[in-house]
């Protein structure tokens, strides 16, 4: 036996809300609804929109079909400041029935992403007290920064590679040179450059991004220069290899073998080739000074390399080599930074844990005011 | 003036992006994209720059008949097949890797992808010369790194529940000899005490440990990834991403020069 | 018994490498293999993809290259196959140039090996530059990234992309990463449009997104070749991945072997000092 149900009339959806889309550029409206009682039989949703022209409201136009249980829809095709309102039409078959008409709205860009009001504080706050530091270091007063061995043994490295009289190799890396730690690679580089023109010893510098070997063929003429040795610099000596990750690897591998410098350095953004080249460079004994903000990498590096570079003793590399007390007040400041950090977290974790066991909504408040996205 | 325009220009920039973050409205709004469009446009071209140094370098070295002459002039020869072979797909299918080119084909799957993957594959070899070499518990960090790796590297792999207890009645044996060779060569007896007493508790932890180690092997593995190593993972994310702050500070306020010159 | 001890702590590198070649190739060549419970975040991804209704569209980013192939291609394989035979359709795009046509050359072989037709099943859509300003701009709208497929076809014109606009119109996104660009999907596509990911990566970068499952802004994760070994048991069909894992097993036997050696040597030869 069979039962057909026949539908004469379909409950619309209701409590049609339409506001405008928040911090944003404007061109949005987000219209909410009620699911309607039916909707587990409607077939699907028409969603009209009208728009006010000259005090009249213009004829309906579809703005999208939307599935069963769906409540919500961003419309991106509305104007700015021009007054809309919406309704939805449930369609059963030939049936069909309209909610009623949402409030009226008109989109518009704000000036301020209201969510990320956390982040302006912390930026401010971040800023304030690299800044603080900075006119602490124009004063003159001393700034105190731990040892780094990796840099400290720059100057071995160099100097045991003139011994042995083997060239130098310095790698950047995969970076380009948006990356910061192509960068700080950079003035490292800087530094090396001005150490193998004082003890004349060859530099060899393959480079893996075109814009980076055009900054590294400056730098490294740079810090020729500030050694006073500029015809010692070697043109050829920096130049492009290859803008693919294996090619690169297999070009430094091959170097390396080839040249068998008495040091390598590699600074910068490196990515699976890095133990390739660490290894290949281990195996020919040469000193291995290494330094990446890649935390994938860096276990290869600690296991491969000499000495290591961890993630921000790269960044400190440059203020740590030329002891300019502006670059070093940014990194004292970078510490108090870290400390703030550090009490935040603790607070938060507190907090969270506390909520955990005793369900009070205003002990998020701290993991509330920090979600930005 | 060489000098101060790049720096007005880097400060402008770095200032401006900072904004776009804050300000949704035009034309702040789509300042990053329309940045990184204009970034992937130059940098296209900087392209022909790094192409122009890799064939004066080599073709030097075959003028000058240097050692290696032989090979920069494959890499000429290389270079030139592949991309007249690219462009010649390019022109006749509307894309040099449509599934009918030949680029595709041939190039593409029987020297790029080989190529590619034996290089890749070098990994294997190397990451075992390297663990062999570096996994030595001279210090009580490396010896926690040591036993976390061992424990990880057996904990993923479909044996390694069967094999821990070997490995863990190894290791504790060894362990043993080590108390028990330091105890034998102490003089005070306190200390001759203690160490003959590790020696002895190491080999009686052989069995439980042991079975503990194989019953919980995939727990613990997820632990140490999930906890430790995640938690150290995070602080390090944290201080890069604090150095990277200050380092763009430095670059914006042109206190940061290197890439300049 | 000096020297012996200086032999294990100084084993030269091409007996370890020699090892680890035995090690590979022997498994690989015998074909054996061992049981093991897949792991829970790749139950997770499968689960999630057995809970989708017959017609949704799945977002496939080919964020590999060739180096990475040996890891992710059987796996992409064996997903794409699993997608089919539910009948669910697959849109494929990709961030990394050099190995999409890896996607493209799997994509053909399993629709064609299920009988898919392009434009109703399946849809490729190539490459755009700009891994960010890609993810944002197909978060609004598809057709301003890609108006056209790979072949230069209308998107419009394929019955498939009829009413496929953005995120919203797309049930589940299945990264293949060897980088960073699973990031950007996260940080982007999860965290601005809502949209449900399931990432699948080398073991290297793996540990890198356990934060994100962990956090509940992934669904699963599918990482190195364990991960493609047990999804290979899920939808019972034991391919490359399972035998890989033979191989693995034993290479982590050896190494920690070797490892073993090296520090009785280094202890030893301590004492003798």
């Amino acid at each position: 036996m069979y039962f057909s149900i026949l539908i004469f009339f379909i409950l619309p959806p209701y409590d049609v809300r339409a506001f405008d889309y928040p911090n944003d550029a404007g061109g949005k409206i987000k219209i909410e609804w009620n699911l309607s009682p039916d909707d587990s039989v409607i077939d699907y949703y028409i969603l009209f929109r009208e728009q006010k022209i000259f005090d009249k409201w213009s004829e309906p136009e579809t703005v999208a079909i939307l599935k069963r249980g769906e409540n919500n829809i961003l419309d991106t095709g509305v104007k700015d400041k021009i007054n809309y309102r919406y309704f939805l039409r449930a369609i059963k078959g030939e049936i069909y029935s309209d909610s009623e008409k949402s409030n009226i709205v008109y989109s518009s860009a704000q000036w301020f992403h209201k969510k990320r009001i956390s982040a302006l504080i912390l930026l401010i706050v971040i800023v304030s007290l690299l800044l603080l530091y900075i006119e602490r270091a124009k004063r003159g007063i001393y700034l105190f920064i731990r040892k780094i061995p990796g840099l400290d043994a720059i100057d071995e490295a160099v100097g045991r590679s003139t011994e042995l009289g083997k060239p130098l190799l310095f790698s950047l890396g995969l970076g380009t040179i948006a990356d910061i730690p192509t960068i700080a690679g950079l003035s490292i580089l800087k530094r090396v450059a001005k150490k193998a023109a004082e003890y004349e010893t060859d530099l060899i510098v393959p480079c893996f991004e075109p814009v980076v070997f055009v900054a590294a063929q400056e730098t490294v003429k740079e810090g020729y220069l500030e050694a006073g040795r500029p015809d010692l610099y070697k043109e050829g000596n920096v130049f492009f290899l290859s803008y693919e990750q294996f090619g690169y690897a297999a070009g430094v591998d091959g170097i390396i073998l080839r040249e068998k410098p008495g040091a390598i350095f590699l600074q910068g953004y490196f990515y699976a080739e890095s133990l390739i080249i660490a290894e290949t460079g281990n195996s020919i004994g040469a000193i291995q000074i290494s330094g990446t903000t890649a935390v994938t990498q860096l276990p290869f590096f600690v296991a491969a390399t000499d000495y290591t570079l961890i993630g921000e003793e790269m960044y400190a590399a440059s203020a740590y080599l030329e002891r300019d007390p502006l670059s070093l007040a940014t990194i004292k400041g970078e510490d108090w930074v870290k400390m703030l950090l550090i009490i935040l977290i603790v607070f938060g974790v507190i907090l969270e844990s506390i909520a955990f066991f005793v369900k009070i909504p205003w002990l998020h408040f701290l993991k509330n005011f920090f979600t930005i996205f | 003036m060489k000098k101060e325009i790049p720096l007005i220009i880097t400060f402008i920039s770095g200032f401006l992006l900072i904004i776009a973050f804050f300000v949704p409205h035009e034309p702040f709004g789509s300042l990053e994209q329309r940045f990184n469009d204009w970034f992937i446009i130059v940098s296209g071209f900087t392209l022909i720059l790094g192409v122009d140094s890799l064939l004066l370098y080599h073709y030097k070295k075959i003028k000058r008949k240097e050692k290696d002459a032989p090979y920069s002039l494959i890499l000429i020869i290389s270079f030139v097949i592949v991309l007249f072979w690219g462009i010649y797909s390019g022109v006749k299918h509307g894309n040099p890797f449509a599934p009918t080119s030949t680029f595709l084909r041939y190039f593409y799957t029987y020297v790029f992808v080989p190529l590619q993957a034996t290089m890749f594959a070098l990994l294997a070899f190397f990451i075992s010369s390297a663990a062999y070499r570096a996994f030595r518990a001279r210090t009580l960090n490396a010896t926690l790194l040591l036993l976390s790796a061992g424990i990880v590297m057996l904990g993923r792999v479909p044996m390694g529940e069967e094999t821990v207890p070997y490995f863990t009645g190894i290791t504790l044996i060894l362990i043993s000899v080590i108390f028990a060779l330091e105890g034998f060569k102490r003089v005070n007896p306190l200390e001759k005490t203690f160490f003959l007493s590790m020696a002895v508790l190491s080999i009686l932890l052989i069995f439980p440990l042991s079975a503990f180690l194989k019953r919980h092997l995939t727990e613990i593995t997820n632990w140490i990834m999930n906890t430790p190593q995640l938690g150290a993972k995070r602080g390090l994310f944290i201080g890069i991403s604090l150095g990277a702050i200050a380092m763009s500070v430095r670059i914006i306020l042109g206190i940061e020069r290197t890439y300049l010159k | 018994m000096k020297n012996f001890f200086e032999k294990i702590a100084k084993i030269d590198r091409r007996i370890v490498y020699l090892l680890i070649f035995l090690g590979v190739t022997i498994p690989l060549i015998t074909k054996k293999g061992f049981k093991f419970e897949p792991l829970q975040e790749v139950k997770k991804a499968y689960d999630f993809i057995e809970s989708l209704p017959e017609g949704s569209v799945i977002l496939i980013s080919i964020d590999y290259d060739a180096a990475s192939m040996p890891e992710l291609q059987p796996l992409l394989e064996v997903v794409l196959r699993h997608l089919f035979s539910n009948n669910l359709k697959v849109l494929m795009m990709g961030h990394w140039p050099l190995g999409l046509p890896l996607g493209q050359i799997a994509l053909e072989k399993i629709a064609k090996e299920m009988n898919k037709k392009y434009g109703y099943d399946y849809v490729f859509l190539g490459y755009r530059p700009g891994v960010a300003a890609v993810i944002l701009n197909m978060g609004k709208e598809i057709r301003t990234v890609f108006n056209t497929d790979y072949k230069g076809t209308p998107i419009d014109s394929l019955e498939m992309m009829r009413g496929i606009h953005n995120y919203s119109d797309i049930a589940l996104l299945i990264g293949f990463e060897a980088g960073a660009t699973g990031d950007f999907w996260v940080q982007f596509g999860q965290a601005r449009f809502g949209l449900k990911i399931i990432l699948t990566s080398t073991a290297v970068i793996t540990p890198d997104l356990y934060p994100y499952y962990q956090a509940g802004q992934i669904v699963g994760l599918i990482g190195g070749l364990r991960g493609a070994a047990d999804y290979e048991i899920l939808v019972k069909r034991k391919g490359f991945a399972y035998s890989g894992m033979t191989a693995q097993t034993i290479i982590h036997i050896i190494i920690i072997i070797l490892i073993l050696l090296g520090n009785i040597g280094y202890f030893a030869l301590r004492r003798l000092k």
